[in-house]
């Protein structure tokens, strides 16, 4: 056999390997992107407080996992999923503070007189209408909004510990922070929100 | 990584962490249909990504070896079947050696033999007075 056809048959043979490899990992990536996309999509809308946003947030996670990280091991996907979230929610907060700021500059210059709370005149970011919100678990709009009024950190904190269900480990790679830290937010987090809700929500 | 042995902080035993996550799964098994669909779509696009990276990626793994052997075996051929360059620009000794310059050689000699000649004998007309 020449040479030139003996590195055509080993190429062969990885083509086989290669393909065999890759069509499992595509498998388990599907797989953990189907369990995990509704925790996520929830818990980033519980950030954002508008489902479209949350939906791109989500999907854009699940490429940059896909794209970056899928050659991983399978154990490290989570944190490595959350974390990736975890930014874009960041990153979407700051776009919408630097709009906000914006949007209040312009609005005192036409009419400094009236002062209007824009936010409180929008409609529900949830896109949800009256009769959808009666339908919604009294109890889970309450823990949103005593969420919501959690400082970053501790939100984040409380819902991959307690949502997503990550240990101390994980929660800290998907926070990009020690673990004593990931501790200190999570507790804090439960004392607030305890607090915040009362006794009778339990 | 869901390993919930930390006792110091443990959301599993906590009766509020209980109630929270109870509540939070019952909105996500509520999320609607539409919803849904759209998560899949993202998934779908997802998964599509490592599609394009393996294609890319086996392209070069399934050809690039083949293609180095043909390239390396085009250039040997190449030298083993190279023809000798008949338009080469003669060189000097052929100049020489060429058939037609032996009578100039001869007559070289002879131009020779006059230009020393005209250097070692006096000018006969260099002291002419013309006054």
């Amino acid at each position: 056999m020449t040479a030139a056809a003996s590195t055509f048959a080993v190429s062969c043979n990885r083509i086989t390997t290669t393909g065999a490899g890759t069509l499992l990992r595509e498998q388990n990536l599907n797989r953990f992107l189907a369990q995990v996309e509704k925790r996520a999509l929830r818990i980033a809308e519980i950030s954002v407080r508008d489902r479209d946003e949350a939906l791109d947030l989500v999907q854009d996670a699940m490429i940059r996992l896909a794209r970056k990280y899928a050659d991983r091991g399978i154990d490290e996907w989570t944190p490595l999923f959350y974390r990736i979230l975890q930014n874009g929610v960041r990153d979407w907060h700051r776009r919408q503070a630097v709009r906000n700021r914006v949007m209040v500059w312009f609005g005192r210059g036409k009419n400094s007189a009236e002062d209007v709370d824009v936010i409180a005149l929008a409609p529900d970011p949830g896109g949800r209408t009256p009769d959808e919100q009666l339908q919604n678990s009294e109890a889970m709009q309450s823990l949103e909004q005593a969420l919501r009024e959690l400082p970053a950190r501790q939100r984040e904190a409380f819902m991959l510990r307690t949502f997503e269900g990550l240990d101390v480990r994980g929660t800290a790679a998907a926070m990009g922070c020690s673990e004593g830290s990931v501790k200190t937010h999570y507790f804090r987090a439960v004392h607030s929100l305890r607090d915040t809700l009362g006794e009778h929500w339990q | 990584m869901n390993n919930t042995d930390d006792k110091s902080s443990s959301s599993s035993d906590d009766p509020f962490a209980i109630k929270a996550k109870a509540v939070f799964d019952q909105s996500v098994d509520s999320l609607d249909g539409h919803t849904q669909s759209s998560l899949n779509r993202g998934r779908q696009k997802a998964l599509a990504e490592v599609d394009s990276r393996n294609i890319s990626r086996g392209f070069w793994t399934r050809w690039a070896p083949a293609a180095g052997a043909a390239t390396v075996a085009v250039v040997a051929v190449s030298f083993w079947i190279r023809e000798p360059q008949l338009d080469a620009p003669a060189s000097d000794f052929e100049l020489i050696m060429a058939e037609e310059s032996f009578d100039m050689l001869q007559d070289l000699d002879f131009y020779l033999w006059l230009d020393i000649d005209a250097q070692t004998e006096p000018d006969p007309d260099a002291n002419i007075d013309i006054s």
